[in-house]
């Protein structure tokens, strides 16, 4: 007993004190979606009276189109997920499967391409798209589909690496098969690759959802318009400094809002932590 | 789905769909071309005779593959990489921002002044005969004309109706407008000139009741290149760097200017121009300070943890996902969360400790707030690949030293540690790198203050490079797209240094495998 103290309770006490910093800010936040005053003050840490009062505000109150931000992440972070995936999976596959020059090059160029930080090119983004707004209103600045093409510019980097992992590792015997019966390479990808990699396709659709529901500044700078906001800018617009008043249904909204992402994420844990030891990088 | 891929059917829906997405984009390229865009009008095109060419021939099989990738790669990340560089040698900036053709038509339609007696009327603004028209009215005198761009008819009083002030509301062969065309009518009134009928004079709106007479007081000769005003004979010439100056006095400008090539100045203003250079070694200082200090941070925290959760114990898996939360969290609720708990009335953070600290007016504890936050969203992440690497790590080495007599201090720094980094030298780098671009978490929590307001300064305590680039960029008084994409192409070299470096390391972790 006492040589199990000394071995493990240290663990326990470090575990233990971590986790509740990690915790304590998330309980906040949904003890003050429940506190009935709305406000960022809070008279005790353990509520005494539970209200649905910022819930009903967040989807009654006519300042707030929260549904409708909620829709737009959806929709946006949805179609780049699938037209990503799909850019990413063909690119991967020519990768690992096609014989054609400049392929070295071609990923190594892609690789460098990657390294650029996105947000260091966001105001000729800005002045790229503001130049096409003069010319075709509905796909320029300010607009979802104009976010969309700018979220989508990155598909084919982002996930080819995972994504050619995988192509690798299905064997070239299913290919070969399919070439004597006659199968043309975009015929091999779609019957032979896509079914085989529909859960690793999954899994790189969630998490390129949750990349882009996440994504915060292009689409600050895009949307601008209260109605075709996504959910991150309309509720950073909302809150706007103003804590002491906005709180509670901020709250509220943030936890709906994140719910789903912790939710795709805790059952991706499995794939994203393999991921990140091979060499992707978030936070 | 056989059907689908293969045969005439399959040709057929191929074939649609090529077109149609030709037809849309054909489309836009007209537009571009109508708005003067030809670089992007000829991306357009060329997109269109790829996408046709590649999808309607078998001469190459790859490009099936990657042509929408590519495209969008090529429009949305090269093409703003490649502007970037070309903004940078540019004066772009307010006041600079137009084409030089734009710059000086604004310039001719602003050079106008009021007559010397400052003759002014009441007017109605409407449509005469399907042009723009406006009805005058000289209360005092009882004059009345009725003027368009092109003419002046004047009215006898007994041809008008009067309002209520006096003013004539209604005349033969003029509507005013509706007040919904009005909202819509604003540049075509603005900037039109009527007839007045006195030669080098017309009548301006000053809003929608005042007409004023005015004359032109600038010329542009577009043989010699110069404007030259109409008043006392001044020259104003092409300063090269985006502006008409005055020939006698340069620091004399005509507003607005354009964007115009100055090379290489945006950068050797970083260097050189103290007002630059004093905020944006600053701004550079606790940028490495930020990243080196939260990766740190971070790391410790998450190899303690990992250390500590190293062992089957009870408990573990419950550990784990209460510790991968702050990960999982989408991070912009969660900065955004944090933000509200350094507030300082109401805030937990200082709820809990007693205080009443100003936690985002304070450099310092603004700078120690940024760090903390990041902590608590970056650990787990450290914690998972710190757990992984220990894995990685063969437990002989570990009982080999044991059995030569070290102590699991002993073992831990000698051993452990030096392998540990080794394996998580490429990641911490790509992580420095990261957080040396994390806009985000600056930008939400503290928006790069706090800031010295009274002298002007746009560089918070808190911004980092590229938070201080954004500012330069977008801020709210003046817009330098110029230098912001100067100090851009500098923040890459810096970060595109790092990660090769990161790489290089990374293919060293594959020969150590």
């Amino acid at each position: 007993m006492k040589k199990w103290l000394r071995e493990n309770s240290w663990r326990h006490a470090i575990g233990i004190f971590i986790c509740l910093f990690s915790i304590f800010p998330l309980y906040l936040v949904v003890i003050s979606s429940f506190n009935p005053s709305g406000s960022l003050q809070l008279t005790s840490f353990i509520p005494k009276v539970l209200s649905w009062n910022n819930y009903h505000t967040l989807f009654k109150s006519p300042a707030i189109p929260y549904l409708t931000w909620m829709k737009n992440s959806l929709y946006i972070a949805g179609s780049v997920a699938l037209i990503s995936v799909m850019i990413g999976s063909a690119a991967a596959f020519a990768f690992s499967r096609l014989n054609f020059t400049g392929k070295k090059l071609g990923i190594q160029l892609l690789l460098l391409v990657q390294m650029f930080p996105a947000i260091l090119a966001i105001s000729a983004v800005y002045v790229i798209m503001e130049r096409v707004h003069n010319f075709a209103p509905d796909i320029g600045l300010g607009t979802q589909p104009g976010l969309l093409l700018v979220y989508l510019g990155g598909a084919m980097g982002v996930n080819i690496w995972l994504l050619k992992g995988f192509v690798d590792s299905i064997p070239m015997e299913l290919d070969e098969a399919a070439k004597i019966d006659g199968a043309s390479a975009v015929q091999t990808f779609w019957l032979i690759f896509v079914p085989l990699a529909a859960p690793v396709l999954a899994v790189v659709t969630l998490m390129s959802f949750i990349g882009t529901f996440n994504e915060y500044i292009l689409a600050r700078l895009f949307l601008v318009n209260m109605n075709t906001r996504t959910v991150a800018v309309g509720l950073q617009q909302f809150i706007g400094g103003q804590y002491s008043q906005n709180w509670g249904p901020f709250a509220a909204g943030s936890i709906i809002a994140s719910v789903p992402i912790v939710i795709i994420f805790l059952s991706l844990q499995k794939y994203i932590v393999s991921g990140l030891t091979a060499g992707s990088v978030k936070g | 789905m056989m059907t689908l891929l293969r045969g005439k059917v399959a040709y057929v829906l191929k074939l649609i769909v090529v077109l149609l997405i030709s037809v849309v984009m054909l489309m836009l390229t007209q537009h571009a071309v109508a708005q003067h865009e030809y670089a992007i009008a000829i991306f357009l095109a060329i997109a269109v005779i790829l996408i046709a060419f590649t999808y309607l021939t078998q001469v190459s099989v790859p490009l099936k593959f990657f042509i929408p990738g590519l495209l969008l790669l090529f429009a949305f990340v090269l093409s703003p990489i490649l502007y970037t560089v070309v903004m940078s040698e540019f004066n772009y900036k307010t006041g600079n921002i137009l084409s030089k053709q734009q710059a000086i038509e604004q310039i001719v339609s602003r050079a106008v002044e009021p007559d010397a007696n400052g003759t002014s009327f009441d007017i109605k603004i409407g449509v005469s005969n399907g042009v723009p028209a406006l009805l005058a009215s000289d209360t005092i005198n009882k004059t009345y004309f009725l003027a368009t761009e092109k003419s002046r008819t004047d009215l006898t009083p007994d041809q008008v109706t009067l309002d209520a002030n006096e003013v004539a509301a209604t005349a033969p062969n003029f509507r005013v407008l509706t007040p919904s065309e009005m909202q819509t009518a604003d540049t075509k009134y603005s900037n039109a000139r009527f007839y007045y009928g006195k030669a080098g004079y017309f009548v301006t709106l000053e809003g929608f009741d005042v007409g004023i007479v005015s004359h032109q007081v600038l010329e542009y000769l577009p043989q010699q290149g110069i404007f030259k005003s109409l008043v006392d004979d001044s020259v104003y010439r092409d300063n090269g760097r985006g502006n008409f100056a005055l020939v006698t006095d340069s620091s004399n400008m005509l507003n607005p200017g354009w964007r115009a090539p100055i090379w290489f100045e945006n950068y050797t203003k970083l260097f050189t121009d103290a007002k630059v250079r004093g905020p944006l070694i600053r701004v550079f200082i606790w940028t490495m300070v930020f990243a080196t200090g939260t990766v740190l941070t971070s790391f410790a925290l998450g190899l303690l943890l990992a250390i500590a959760m190293n062992k089957p114990m009870r408990g573990r898996r419950f550990y784990r996902s209460i510790l991968i939360l702050p990960y999982a969290m989408p991070s912009v609720m969660s900065i955004l969360i944090w933000a509200g708990m350094f507030d300082t009335e109401f805030g937990a953070i200082n709820n809990i400790l007693g205080t009443h600290i100003a936690w985002f007016q304070n450099p310092s504890f603004a700078r120690f707030a940024v760090i903390f936050v990041n902590l608590w969203l970056a650990f787990p992440y450290f914690y998972l690949i710190s757990s992984g690497a220990l894995q990685a790590i063969p437990t002989e080495l570990n009982e080999a030293a044991a059995i030569d007599g070290a102590n699991p201090r002993q073992i831990f720094r000698k051993i452990t540690l030096p392998l540990l980094l080794q394996i998580l030298s490429p990641l911490l780098i790509a992580s420095f790198a990261f957080n040396f671009n994390n806009f985000n978490l600056i930008y939400l929590l503290t928006g790069g203050g706090p800031r010295n307001v009274l002298s002007g300064e746009i560089a918070g305590g808190t911004d980092i490079l590229i938070s201080y680039t954004y500012k330069i960029a977008f801020g709210s008084n003046t817009q330098d797209l110029g230098l912001a994409s100067a100090i851009s192409v500098v923040i890459f070299v810096i970060v595109a240094g790092i990660s090769l470096y990161g790489l290089r390391k990374s293919k060293v972790l594959e020969t150590f495998k």
